[in-house]
C-alpha cells in the first residue's frame, strides 16, 4: 500500500522546487521533446489514459482538448492553468506549484501543442504566496529558454507564458469567472454556451485545465497510456493528490492510486481518527457535496465510484469528521463560507444561501425553532438548478445529504 | 377594473412547502390562509408598502424573489417566505452629525462598502419596487445624497437588496441614510420655521393650559 | 338591499365629462349619522358586565376580547428568563417608535417589542399627512377648534389642546430624524386641505407620509444605542405589583408560540394600534394584520379605563375590488385635491370634503338606497371619479398620488381612465385607554400612546390627526416614563391583576373560554392554524 504512495507527481524526484537543473535531470523535459515530434499524439495518449478533470468535475480532459483543437485561432488561443484553489479542505494544488512548478508548467506547455494553444496564462489564488514564488521563479527560467523556443517552433508560433494572480474570490475559480477576470472584469460565472473552447478569454478559444490535471500529462506522455492506467485502481486511472484533513492523526496531502478506498484514506494513512473515535461523516470535494458515512468506507475514491453512491470526488478533499464532533456546526461553516462566496448575479443563489446560512446558523447557536427548520429545508429543495454556475446547486447538496443522514442533530438542536 | 374574479379554474402550487390549491385572484398571501400553510408570520400591511411578506419564488428553472402580498398565484409556482432579515451592520445616529461639511467622509466610515459596487445587479433585480438600487448607491457613494435619496423614494425596508448584496452594502440603509441625511441638513422650511419662532415667543396656551411638549425646542448645532 | 347597477353598467354609463347636476339638499348630520353610521347599529352592540367600564356599551367582537380569560398563570412564569429595563415600549410602529426614541433621549434604557417587525403597523400604510397649523392664515387655536368640532366635542380639551400645540415642534423634531416632507417651489411645507378642517394644514411626503415615517423612525430605532428592539414578540400579558394595581413589566411570548420571556420594566408604554382586524359589523378594514386590539385587552385586564368604546372611524374611500384589496384605503388626500364622489346615476351626493363619519353614512346611504355600484366579486361602492380629477388636472395623480399609480398597476386598473369604486371601511378605534397629557393610563407604571390610547379625538377623527397624535403623545409618553422610570424597580412581580379579573368574570357568570389578547387574525383555513401557543397548556 505505501509502496503507491506519491509515486508520480510527488515523487522525492520531482520536489525540487523551483530548481530547473534538478528537475531535468530527473527527466523533467523529457515529454516535451517527445511531443515536440508529434502533438497531436499527446491528446491521443490522453484520450486513452482517461485523464479527468481534476479540479472536481471529472469530465474526459480529452473532449476539451478536442474542442479547443479544432477551433482556428481568433487570433489567438489560450491556455488558462487554473489554480485559484480556494475550497474548503482543498489544498493540493498550491502543494505542486511549490514543489514541483516546473512540470506544471511542462504539462501546460504539452496542452498548449496538443491543441494549438500560443497563449498560457497561469490563473493562481494571490493568498497562496508562496506557490506564487515559486510558480514566478521557475516561469523566469522558462522565459527565452531553449525549451520554450522548441515547444514554440513545434506549434508554429512563439508561446508566451504569464502569471495572473486570481482575484482571490472563491467564485473566481469557475472557469467562465476566471476569463472574465482576465480580461480585466469582476469574476462573474458566465452563462453557458458559449463555451470557453469556442468563446473563451478575449473572444478566443480558450481551454482551462486544473494545475493537478496539467501535472499529470508529462509522465502521460513520458510513460504512456497504459503505464498511467496502471496506476489506478479497478476502472479508474492514474493516480490522485487526495487533500486529508479534520479529525484525523495525519492530516496532508496524499497521492494515491485513483480508487483507493476511503478505508485505506483515513484509517491507513491518515492514521486513523483523533483519540480513536469512531468515524461519523467525511465532507468530500469542494465541501458542497453529498456527504459520506462509515456505510461508505469501501467505495473507492474515484469519480465514477463515487458517482455511484449518489457522492462526488471533488477536488479529492476529504473533511474527516469523528463522533463527538457536530455536523450541524461543521455545515454551518460551509454553509455561511459559500453564502459569502456567491457572486451576486443571480438572485437565487446570493438570498437563497444568504438566508440558508442565517437560518442554519439560527439553528446551530441554540436560537432555532421547529418553523426555522422547516423554512430551511423548504428553502434547499427550492435552490437547485436556479443559477448561472454551481454554487447553488452545492450548497444544496451539502444541506440535504446532511439531512438526509443527521436530521435527528439539526432537531436536538432546536430550542 | 380589468381583473376579472369568480369562474376562473383553481390552481396547485406549493407555499412553505405546504400544497395549496388556489384562486388565480388570490395574492400569495391570501392563498396561503386558504390552503391552511401553518401561521404566516412575515405579513402585515398587504398593500406593499410594509416591506414585511418577502418570498422566494420559484417557476420552473428561475427563482427570483418578490413581495407576497403583490404576488399572485399561479399554476405550479413554489413559493417561500423568507425568514426576517438580520440586524443592519451599519452604525449611526444623526445627531452624531455636527456639521455638514462632512457628511461624505463619515457616510464612508459607515459605509465603507458603498463604493466596493460590483454591479451584479442582484438588488436591482431584487428590489419588487423597481429601484435603480445600483445608481443609487453609487450616488450616495458620490456625495450626492439629495439624488441618492430620491431614487429610493419607494423604498419599502423589505431589505431584499440587503440580502442580495455581496459586497455587503445593505444598499436600503445607505438610501434611507440619504433620505435622512438631507432631511436632517436641508430641510428647512419657512413656513414651518415662522410659527415655531411665533410658539417660541409665544407658547401656546390651550383651553386647559396644558404643558407644551418638553424639549420641542431643544439646541440644534446644525 | 335595493339592487343598484353592476359594475359594468356603471362603467359603461360613465362619462368622465358628464355635466354635473347641483348637490342635493344635505341631510341634517345627525339625522345622516343616526341612520346610516355603523357606530349607530343596534344590532352586534353588547354592555360590558366587568372591568373599569362595566356597563359602557361596544361592539361584540370587541366585548368578547376585553371579557377574555388571560392565556398565562403564574405557574407558567417558573423558569421563564427575565429581562430588566426601564422602559418597556410594546409596540414597533410610529407611536411605539416615537416613545422609545423619546425615552432614550432622556437617559432611559428601552425595549421595544413589537409583535411583528419593527415598522409593521398602520403608520406605514399611512397616506394623506400629518397636521400642523403652520400656514400664516391658520392658527394652532383654529387646529384646536377643528379637532374638537369635528370630533362632535366628544374629545378631551386638555389632550387635544397638548397634541395641536405640539403640531409644528412635531414637524421639526420628525425632519430631525430624517423626514422628509413636500415642498412648495420657496422652500416652504406644502399643505393640504382636508375634510372638516378650516385651513390647509395637512403636510406630507406626496402619498407616502406614513411610509416616509416610518422609515425614518424604524431607522432611528435601529440605529439608536439606547434602544434594544425585539422583533416577533407579543405582548401576552401584563405584570403586576402584588396588590395588581400597578404595571411593573410584561410577558412576551413569539409568534411560532414556542416561548415566553418577562420584562421586568419601571414603565411601560402600550402602542399597540389599533382593532380594525376584528372587523367590527362585518366591515371590511384598511388596517394592517397585527391591528388585534391587543392593547386594549392588557390595558382592560390590569385595571386602565378605556372611553368612547363604541366610536370608530370608518374611512369612506377604501376600495371594494378587486377582492385582495377590498378595505384598502384610497388617501382622503385625493378628495382634497379635488376628486369627487358619484353614485350609480352619476350623480353628487355629498360635499366631499365634510368629516369622515358624515362622508361614509352618505355612501353607506346611497348604497343602501339602492344608488350603489355592485362588482360580481361581491361588495357595494360609489365612484371616487379620479378620472374626472385627472382630465381637469392631468399629471396630477401621478406627481402626488404615486402609491394609489403605483398600487393600481398591480392590480390593473388605470385610476387616471377610470373610476375608482369605494366604500367605507373600519380605519380607526377613535377611543382607547383613557390618558392624561403625559400619556399616564389610570393604572400606574402604565402609559398609552397612539390609536390604543383615547379621548383626543372624540367621536370622529381628522384626516392627518393620527399621525400628529402618535408622534405628540408618543413624545410625551416616552418622556414621562422616562422620568417616572427614576423611582425604585418592582419589587416583586405577578399576575395578581389576571387573578382579579377572572374572579370578577366568574363572578359575573362569564365563561372563561375565550382567551386574548388575539395577537393574529385567524384567516387560516379552519382547524389548520397553529394555537397561539404562548398558552404553555398547549404545549404537550
Amino acid at each position: 500500500m505505501t509502496e503507491s504512495l506519491n509515486a508520480n507527481l510527488l515523487h522525492p524526484q520531482q520536489r525540487v522546487g523551483d530548481n530547473m537543473a534538478r528537475w531535468r535531470e530527473a527527466g523533467g523535459g523529457d515529454a516535451l521533446r517527445i511531443a515536440a515530434q508529434d502533438p497531436p499524439a499527446v491528446l491521443t495518449a490522453i484520450k486513452d489514459a482517461d485523464l479527468r478533470g481534476l479540479g472536481g468535475s471529472g469530465f474526459p480532459v480529452w473532449r476539451k482538448w478536442e474542442a479547443v483543437a479544432n477551433e482556428a485561432p481568433r487570433p489567438d488561443k489560450y491556455l488558462v492553468c487554473n489554480g485559484n484553489e480556494d475550497e474548503p479542505g482543498t489544498f493540493k494544488d498550491r502543494l505542486l506549484l511549490q514543489e514541483t512548478p516546473h512540470q506544471v508548467i511542462e504539462g501546460a506547455l504539452l496542452a498548449a501543442l496538443a491543441t494549438g494553444v500560443n497563449r498560457i496564462v497561469f490563473y493562481i489564488n494571490p493568498d497562496l504566496t508562496r506557490a506564487l514564488a515559486a510558480l514566478q521563479a521557475a516561469l523566469g527560467q522558462w522565459q527565452g529558454s531553449d525549451m520554450l523556443q522548441q515547444a514554440g517552433k513545434a506549434l508554429g508560433r512563439p508561446i508566451t507564458m504569464e502569471l495572473k494572480p486570481s482575484s482571490g474570490h472563491y467564485i473566481g475559480g469557475e472557469e467562465t469567472a476566471a476569463l472574465e477576470w482576465i480580461e480585466g472584469k469582476f469574476p462573474f460565472p458566465r452563462g453557458k454556451p458559449p463555451y470557453p473552447a469556442q468563446d473563451g478569454a478575449h473572444g478566443c478559444p480558450t481551454l482551462i485545465n486544473n494545475v493537478e490535471t496539467l501535472a499529470n500529462v508529462p509522465a502521460i506522455v513520458r510513460h504512456g497510456a497504459d503505464w498511467f492506467r496502471r496506476q489506478g485502481i479497478g476502472k479508474a486511472t492514474g493516480g490522485k493528490l487526495y487533500s486529508l484533513s479534520g479529525d484525523v492523526l495525519h492530516p496532508g496531502v496524499y497521492e494515491l492510486p485513483m480508487g483507493t478506498t476511503l478505508h485505506d484514506l483515513v484509517l491507513v494513512h491518515g492514521g486513523g481518527l483523533l483519540s480513536g473515535k469512531p468515524l461519523k461523516a467525511v465532507f468530500t470535494g469542494g465541501p458542497s457535496n453529498t456527504l459520506l458515512t462509515p456505510a461508505d468506507l469501501d467505495v473507492g475514491l474515484d469519480f465514477d465510484s463515487l458517482r455511484e453512491r449518489g457522492a462526488s470526488l471533488g477536488t479529492g478533499a476529504m473533511i474527516v469528521v469523528s463522533e463527538g464532533t457536530g455536523i450541524v456546526k461543521q455545515v454551518a461553516e460551509y454553509v455561511r463560507f459559500f453564502a459569502h462566496s456567491s457572486c451576486g448575479q443571480c438572485v437565487s443563489c446570493k438570498t437563497g444561501t444568504a438566508t440558508l446560512s442565517l437560518l442554519i446558523d439560527r439553528i446551530d447557536t441554540g436560537r432555532g425553532t421547529a418553523a426555522d427548520l422547516a423554512t430551511l429545508e423548504s428553502l434547499y429543495r427550492m435552490l437547485p438548478g436556479s443559477g448561472r454556475c454551481h454554487l447553488v446547486n452545492g450548497v444544496a447538496q451539502l444541506l440535504d445529504s446532511s439531512f438526509r443522514h443527521f436530521r435527528h442533530e439539526y432537531e436536538q438542536a432546536l430550542k | 377594473m380589468t381583473k376579472k374574479t369568480g369562474d376562473e379554474p383553481t390552481v396547485d402550487l406549493l407555499i412553505n412547502g405546504v400544497k395549496v390549491r388556489a384562486e388565480p385572484h388570490m395574492t400569495i398571501v391570501e392563498a396561503a390562509w386558504a390552503g391552511g400553510v401553518p401561521r404566516i408570520t412575515g405579513a402585515s400591511c398587504l398593500e406593499g408598502v410594509c416591506g414585511s411578506c418577502r418570498i422566494l419564488l420559484r417557476r420552473g428553472q428561475e427563482v427570483s424573489v418578490a413581495l407576497a402580498c403583490e404576488t399572485f398565484a399561479e399554476q405550479g409556482v413554489e413559493t417561500l417566505f423568507l425568514p426576517p432579515p438580520s440586524a443592519p451592520r451599519h452604525q449611526y445616529e444623526l445627531s452624531d452629525f455636527k456639521d455638514g461639511w462632512d457628511i461624505q467622509a463619515r457616510f464612508q466610515e459607515i459605509f465603507p462598502e458603498a463604493d466596493r459596487c460590483r454591479h451584479c445587479h442582484g438588488c436591482v433585480q431584487s428590489c419588487p419596487k423597481g429601484i435603480a438600487v445600483e445608481d443609487g448607491v453609487a450616488l450616495a457613494a458620490a456625495g450626492r445624497f439629495r439624488e441618492a435619496g430620491e431614487a429610493f423614494f419607494e423604498c419599502v425596508m423589505c431589505e431584499l437588496c440587503d440580502s442580495a448584496c455581496p459586497e455587503q452594502i445593505a444598499p436600503a440603509h445607505v438610501g434611507l441614510f440619504s433620505r435622512r441625511i438631507t432631511a436632517f441638513f436641508h430641510l428647512r422650511p419657512p413656513n414651518l420655521i415662522h410659527r415655531l419662532e411665533e410658539l417660541r415667543q409665544e407658547p401656546f396656551s390651550g383651553s386647559n393650559n396644558p404643558a407644551p411638549l418638553p424639549g420641542s425646542d431643544e439646541k440644534e448645532s446644525s | 338591499m335595493t339592487r343598484g347597477l353592476s359594475l359594468q353598467a356603471a362603467l359603461a354609463a360613465y362619462r368622465v365629462d358628464a355635466e354635473l347636476a347641483p348637490l342635493p339638499q344635505p341631510l341634517e348630520p345627525d339625522a345622516l349619522l343616526n341612520a346610516f353610521h355603523p357606530d349607530h347599529l343596534r344590532d352586534g352592540i353588547a354592555t360590558l358586565a366587568v372591568g373599569p367600564n362595566a356597563g359602557a356599551r361596544c361592539p361584540r367582537e370587541l366585548a368578547d376580547l376585553l371579557q377574555a380569560e388571560a392565556y398565562i398563570d403564574e405557574v407558567d412564569l417558573a423558569g421563564v428568563e427575565v429581562t430588566d429595563t426601564d422602559v418597556l415600549v410594546i409596540g414597533g410602529g410610529g407611536a411605539g417608535s416615537a416613545a422609545a426614541l423619546a425615552a432614550a433621549e432622556r437617559g432611559a434604557r428601552v425595549l421595544l417589542a413589537t409583535k411583528m417587525r419593527l415598522g409593521d403597523s398602520n403608520t406605514v400604510m399611512a397616506e394623506g399627512g400629518i397636521q400642523a397649523a403652520i400656514e400664516p392664515d391658520d392658527s394652532v387655536q383654529q387646529h384646536l377648534q377643528d379637532t374638537l368640532r369635528a370630533g362632535h366635542h366628544a374629545g378631551n380639551p386638555a389632550l387635544v389642546a397638548a397634541m395641536v400645540g405640539d403640531g409644528p415642534g412635531v414637524i421639526r423634531w420628525l425632519i430631525r430624524q430624517g423626514m422628509q416632507f413636500d415642498q412648495t417651489a420657496s422652500g416652504d411645507l406644502h399643505t393640504r386641505r382636508a375634510g372638516g378642517i378650516s385651513a390647509p394644514r395637512i403636510v406630507h411626503c406626496r402619498d407616502y407620509t406614513g411610509l416616509e415615517m416610518m422609515r425614518a423612525l424604524r431607522e432611528a430605532v435601529i440605529q439608536h444605542r439606547g434602544i434594544e428592539v425585539w422583533d416577533q414578540a407579543p405582548a401576552v400579558e401584563l405584570l403586576s405589583n402584588e396588590n395588581g394595581r400597578k404595571c411593573v413589566g410584561a410577558v412576551l411570548g413569539s409568534l411560532d408560540g414556542q416561548k415566553l420571556r418577562i420584562v421586568r420594566a419601571r414603565s411601560v408604554i402600550l402602542a399597540t394600534g389599533g382593532i380594525g382586524r376584528l372587523h367590527l359589523h362585518g366591515f371590511p378594514t384598511s388596517n394592517h394584520l397585527g391591528a388585534t386590539g391587543d392593547g386594549l385587552v392588557l390595558a382592560y385586564r390590569i385595571g386602565a379605563r378605556l372611553c368612547d368604546l363604541d366610536s370608530f372611524q370608518y374611512h369612506p374611500t377604501g376600495l371594494v375590488n378587486p377582492p385582495y384589496l377590498s378595505g384598502k384605503l384610497v388617501t382622503e388626500g385625493i378628495r382634497a385635491a379635488g376628486a369627487l364622489l358619484l353614485n350609480a346615476e352619476g350623480h353628487r351626493f355629498i360635499d366631499e370634503l365634510q368629516p369622515r363619519d358624515i362622508v361614509s353614512a352618505a355612501i353607506i346611504r346611497e348604497c343602501r338606497e339602492g344608488r350603489g355600484i355592485h362588482p360580481d366579486t361581491g361588495g357595494v361602492g360609489v365612484w371616487l371619479d379620479t378620472a374626472r380629477l385627472e382630465r381637469g388636472q392631468p399629471g396630477l395623480i401621478e406627481q402626488q398620488f404615486p402609491k394609489l399609480l403605483a398600487r393600481s398597476r398591480i392590480a390593473g386598473i388605470d385610476p387616471r381612465r377610470d373610476p375608482v369604486l369605494v366604500y367605507p371601511t373600519l380605519h380607526y378605534q377613535n377611543g382607547g385607554a383613557v390618558i392624561d397629557v403625559d400619556g399616564a393610563t389610570t393604572v400606574p407604571g402604565l402609559y398609552a400612546a397612539g390609536e390604543v390610547a383615547g379621548g383626543i379625538h372624540g367621536h370622529n377623527r381628522i384626516m392627518g390627526n393620527a399621525l400628529l397624535e402618535i408622534i405628540s403623545f408618543g413624545r410625551r409618553a416616552g418622556m414621562a416614563a422616562a422620568i417616572s422610570s427614576h423611582d425604585r424597580g418592582p419589587k416583586k412581580i405577578t399576575l395578581e391583576h389576571v387573578n382579579q379579573a377572572r374572579r370578577a368574570l366568574t363572578l359575573a357568570g362569564l365563561p372563561l373560554t375565550r382567551r386574548a389578547p388575539q395577537i393574529m387574525p385567524d384567516y387560516t383555513a379552519p382547524g389548520k392554524d397553529f394555537q397561539i401557543a404562548a398558552n404553555p397548556r398547549s404545549k404537550s
